[in-house]
């Protein structure tokens, strides 16, 4: 781990006012609606995939379009330990976010006289967690990929095209057209419930198979690509 | 100091590792090595992925269910004490498509919410199978609501208007979505009671 890659990675993401005020918006917005609809618990703070996208969009490409990656590489960096460091910068963020916002939502739920349980809170912590270790990791690939936004493109493009398949899959009973979509919306949002070990009940293990394949295969490919990429002054990336 | 294995391209836009190396492998670099490790674990745990995939197909865990069902006298009594719609769930233990919804959307941390948001949840089990016969109250509610098949969901809006119900399973999407209107409605037709309620567009059979 490499702490001065962490935190350029976290300074950088934070300084831009666009990504701040939507990282302001999805802090705060679901703390008062889990504050107004206190019966559902923490549950209304929804997951962490959209605090995920904000600070990770562009997690490569946008370096590689301002030509910070040219300049970053005649150092004696690895491209993996950039590439997984900046992954590793996200998802902290994103799960320290998740974990505050968290915590204020308990505070303001026991004001309401609806205490949120040692378990509950576990859970969400997490959930939120994997789902930013996943999704970032899934970005990461995205990013590696294309340079700018390019990430939350190729995401929408999977999240359509995953969608429409499954569609057509179950209208035309197509099963196979139908799981191919929903491996590729599955993909895009990589997760497990860890409800089931808190529950006393077998977990799925599939579910769990699934997310660490995303993880890995995601980083690796990711990792693949930067090393071939073939980095120019002369070109935009 | 540049790394000499990585050094800035040259005015051709070709980096200097780009070109072969002697031995005739193309890249070899101490500033790009192969994640061989990260590439074995994505190798093992996407054939884990397949194999517990193919065998959790033919035997699906069993997800807990995550609604707060009550039982039949404490869900009505809330129900009229709240002021809030109750969602029956009619069900039995040997219904395959009931498990099926039980683990596909009662095993939703986010749909059980929106229900226990939305309604009061009562669970009616039928034991005719097994007992022979069902408990007083649970023949009463399935008479009540000419429940004939199962998994049958059932939404009494909290005014008294009339039930909303749904046969069968019809997939984890369209129940979400039923789920979601009938509990709106419930809520509607509560806080206007007294008008006529709401057309029903959607396919939502009323009795």
């Amino acid at each position: 781990m490499n702490t001065t890659l962490i935190l350029a990675t976290l300074r950088q993401r934070l300084t831009s006012p666009i990504r701040l005020g939507l990282l302001a918006l999805l802090f705060f917005m679901p703390i008062g609606a889990a504050t107004l609809m206190y019966q559902n618990g923490l549950a209304t703070l929804g997951d962490s995939y959209g605090l995920t996208l904000v600070l990770a969009a562009g997690l490569i490409g946008q370096d590689l379009s301002s030509g910070v990656l040219q300049l970053l590489f005649a150092r004696p960096v690895r491209r993996s330990e950039y590439l997984i460091n900046r992954w590793l910068a996200v998802s902290f963020g994103v799960t320290a976010l998740s974990l505050v916002q968290a915590v204020v939502a308990v505070g303001l739920l026991g004001m309401r006289g609806h205490p949120t349980s040692a378990q509950e809170f576990m859970i969400f912590a997490g959930n939120s967690a994997l789902i930013a270790f996943g999704t970032a990791a899934v970005v990461a690939l995205f990013s590696s990929l294309l340079p700018g936004f390019g990430d939350l493109a190729l995401l929408l493009v999977f999240q359509l095209v995953g969608g429409v398949l499954q569609m057509v899959g179950q209208f035309a009973a197509r099963p196979l057209v139908s799981r191919i979509g929903t491996e590729m919306t599955g993909f895009i949002t990589p997760r497990f419930d860890l409800t089931p070990f808190f529950a006393g009940v077998d977990p799925s293990w599939a579910a769990i198979a699934a997310y660490a394949s995303t993880v890995t295969l995601s980083l690796a490919l990711a990792i693949v690509v930067l090393n071939r990429r073939e980095l120019s002054y002369a070109s935009a990336g | 100091m540049p790394a000499p294995d990585d050094r800035p391209p040259s005015a051709g836009g070709k980096s200097a590792d780009a070109a072969p190396a002697p031995g005739g492998v193309a890249r070899s670099s101490s500033s790009r090595p192969t994640p061989n490790l990260l590439i074995v674990l994505a190798a093992a745990f996407l054939v884990a992925r397949v194999a517990t995939g193919v065998f959790e197909a033919g035997h699906p865990p069993e997800l807990p269910d995550l609604v707060p069902w009550q039982s039949i006298a404490e869900g009505e009594r809330r129900g009229q004490q709240e002021r809030r719609p109750v969602l029956y769930d009619f069900t039995a233990d040997w219904c395959a498509p009931c498990r099926q919804m039980k683990r596909e959307v009662f095993a939703d941390r986010h749909v059980a919410a929106t229900i226990v948001g939305l309604y009061v949840p009562v669970r009616v089990l039928d034991r005719t199978r097994e007992e022979g016969r069902n408990p007083p109250d649970v023949a009463a509610l399935q008479t009540r609501f000419h429940v004939t098949a199962f998994p049958t969901l059932v939404v009494m809006p909290a005014g008294g208007a009339e039930p909303l119900v749904l046969e069968g399973y019809p997939g984890r999407a369209q129940t979400i979505q039923w789920l979601s209107r009938s509990g709106v409605r419930g809520v509607v037709n509560f806080g206007v009671r007294g008008l006529p309620s709401v057309v029903d567009s959607s396919g939502m059979r009323r009795r």
